[in-house]
């Protein structure tokens, strides 16, 4: 068998209101978007715990995408300003633990931007590709 | 308040009445004669106190009988205690005294934002702190001078020395010791404490310590908050506590000394600071493998000042036995929730049962994500640890 290109794994939490529907809309305006990427679908970005982050990384994630609704159209007033601040506190851990900063990102998506959702998901991918798998990540020998 | 505060000189000579107080006190039974005090004049309900055992033990004792406090006066040097979590535990709900070091005073602040135990409670008397000894360690110096560790009768520290007399069999012996000199020679202090720049408990509500105190019998006091106030007023009126104003000579030795303490802190800081010169990688490869020989014993958690989950905790409640993650969800959830809050005490390295060394990976993480966050935890009981808070009044643009 021939050897695979390297498929990096991106794990992405949307939330339900404006990104999860910008990734639908990427797929309604038939957008190509990379299969590296899992979604899972949260009500709010202000749901995600760091520690949903941390194990997606632990279960070894290549990168993990944080998305949510622009700052000020959080559908529950302003949760989103608490993923921001959160965030804050993952980019430092990510980094002295001695991760890539690329492998942590937090974007803004609304409902409307399947253009962007796409894009984003596409440079991800070739950013991590470029940078190899995470370190956390353990491989099955076989 | 105010008015009342202009009148007052904040800085005083103090020192205790009853001379067997004084006697047996440090530095003239200040600390001791002021909990009494307040024990008997009904100003507290309980006062918490380290009663000595041995020159490496002591135990914290909550008593409301005075006579067990004096009996407790004096200063243990190689009980590296923190008393946060057995006033959260045992007395949040009682009016409480208790002598503070500056990382008790700062747990019981960080305790206090958490909604554990309430401040208007806690009368703290906040003692200066050079450093305190890891019982082994003092262990492993008295062997090294010569002494049997174990008929060691009395420590002391003193300007820089650690002063031991030991008592073999009826024989006494005594020895003096540079500080410096056995920390080149990698003994001393513990290594939070030589990295310590918090000397003098200035969150606290009375500031004591020999520092800029012209008599060995008499404590020099700082007056911190109105509550310290009330209560050196309370030491003072009831007839326990003699006092006379401290001299601006002292006032300027005793900030000399705490200066010349956080510089050397400060480049103990960077000394023992062993990831600096790593890569990325490389740090990562430490992280993995200092906590890999982690037990899940949950200790660190028990002791830590900071740390008010209890039970219900999710460090430990996203843990699972099973899993064979590189690190474990327990120490990354710890490090993670501590980020903003570490006071860095270093109990959760004394009780580690396989020596992780917990004190510089809680450090690394800690310290750049305060300076980044200029917060500074246990300080200001009105400032919320930033992880809960909505924003933190500066922007982070998405990228």
């Amino acid at each position: 068998m021939a050897e695979e290109e390297w498929e990096p794994k991106i794990l992405a939490f949307c939330c339900n209101w404006c990104s999860y529907a910008g990734a639908d809309a990427a797929g309604l305006e038939r957008r190509q978007v990379p299969p590296t990427i899992r979604v899972i679908r949260v009500m709010c970005s202000g749901r995600i715990d760091p520690a949903f982050v941390l194990m997606g990384l632990l279960e070894g994630a290549d990168a993990v995408l944080v998305t949510g609704c622009h700052i000020g159209d959080c559908h529950y007033v302003n949760a989103n300003y608490k993923t921001r601040n959160r965030y804050e506190f993952l980019k430092e851990f990510v980094d002295e633990l001695g991760l890539e900063p690329e492998r942590l990102w937090l974007s803004w998506i609304s409902a409307s931007e399947g253009s962007l959702f796409a894009e984003m998901v596409r440079e991800v991918t070739e950013k991590i590709k470029k940078i190899g798998p995470s370190p956390l990540r353990r491989e099955w020998k076989k | 308040m105010e008015e009342v505060k202009a009148k007052m000189p904040r800085y005083y000579l103090a020192w205790a009445k009853d001379d067997a107080i004084r006697k047996k006190g440090a530095n003239g039974g200040f600390v001791t004669a002021t909990l009494v005090s307040a024990l008997e004049t009904d100003f507290i309900d309980v006062a918490l106190v380290v009663k000595k055992k041995s020159v490496y033990e002591g135990i914290p004792v909550l008593t409301n009988d005075p006579e067990e406090i004096k009996e407790c006066s004096g200063s243990l040097h190689c009980v590296p205690l923190n008393l946060t979590k057995y006033v959260v535990e045992y007395a949040a709900k009682k009016r409480i005294g208790l002598p503070t070091k500056p990382c008790d005073a700062r747990g019981i602040i960080e305790q206090a934002k958490r909604r554990q135990v309430s401040l208007e409670n806690v009368y703290m008397v906040g003692l200066n702190c050079g450093a305190t000894l890891h019982p082994l360690r003092m262990r492993e110096i008295a062997a090294y001078y010569g002494l049997d560790p174990d008929s060691v009768v009395r420590e002391e520290i003193k300007e820089g020395k650690i002063f031991l007399v030991s008592d073999e069999e009826g024989k006494e012996k005594e020895k003096w010791m540079k500080i410096d000199e056995l920390e080149e020679k990698g003994y001393g202090r513990r290594d939070a404490c030589k990295s310590c720049v918090t000397k003098i408990p200035t969150m606290a509500d009375l500031a004591c310590g020999n520092w800029g105190s012209n008599d060995e019998k008499k404590t020099f006091v700082e007056v911190l908050t109105d509550k310290g106030e009330t209560l050196f007023k309370n030491a003072v009126d009831s007839g326990y506590v003699a006092i006379e104003e401290a001299p601006g000579k002292g006032i300027e030795t005793r900030q000399r000394i705490d200066a010349g303490m956080q510089k050397r802190a400060a480049s103990w800081k960077e000394k023992m600071d062993a990831l600096k010169a790593l890569s990325r990688s490389e740090r990562f490869e430490f992280y993995v493998g200092a906590l890999k020989n982690c037990i899940h014993c949950g200790a660190c958690k028990e002791v830590c000042p900071v740390c008010a989950c209890e039970e219900d905790a999710k460090c430990t409640g996203l843990y699972d036995e099973r899993d064979s993650y590189a690190i474990s969800m327990y120490n990354l959830v710890r490090i993670f929730h501590l980020m903003d809050s570490c006071i860095h005490c270093g109990q959760c390295e004394d009780v580690c049962p396989v020596d992780i060394p917990l004190t510089l990976i809680q450090r690394r993480f800690s310290e750049r994500m305060q300076r980044h966050l200029g917060y500074t935890p246990g300080m200001d009981v009105t400032k919320k640890p930033p992880l809960y808070e909505t924003e933190l009044g500066w922007s982070a643009e998405a990228e």
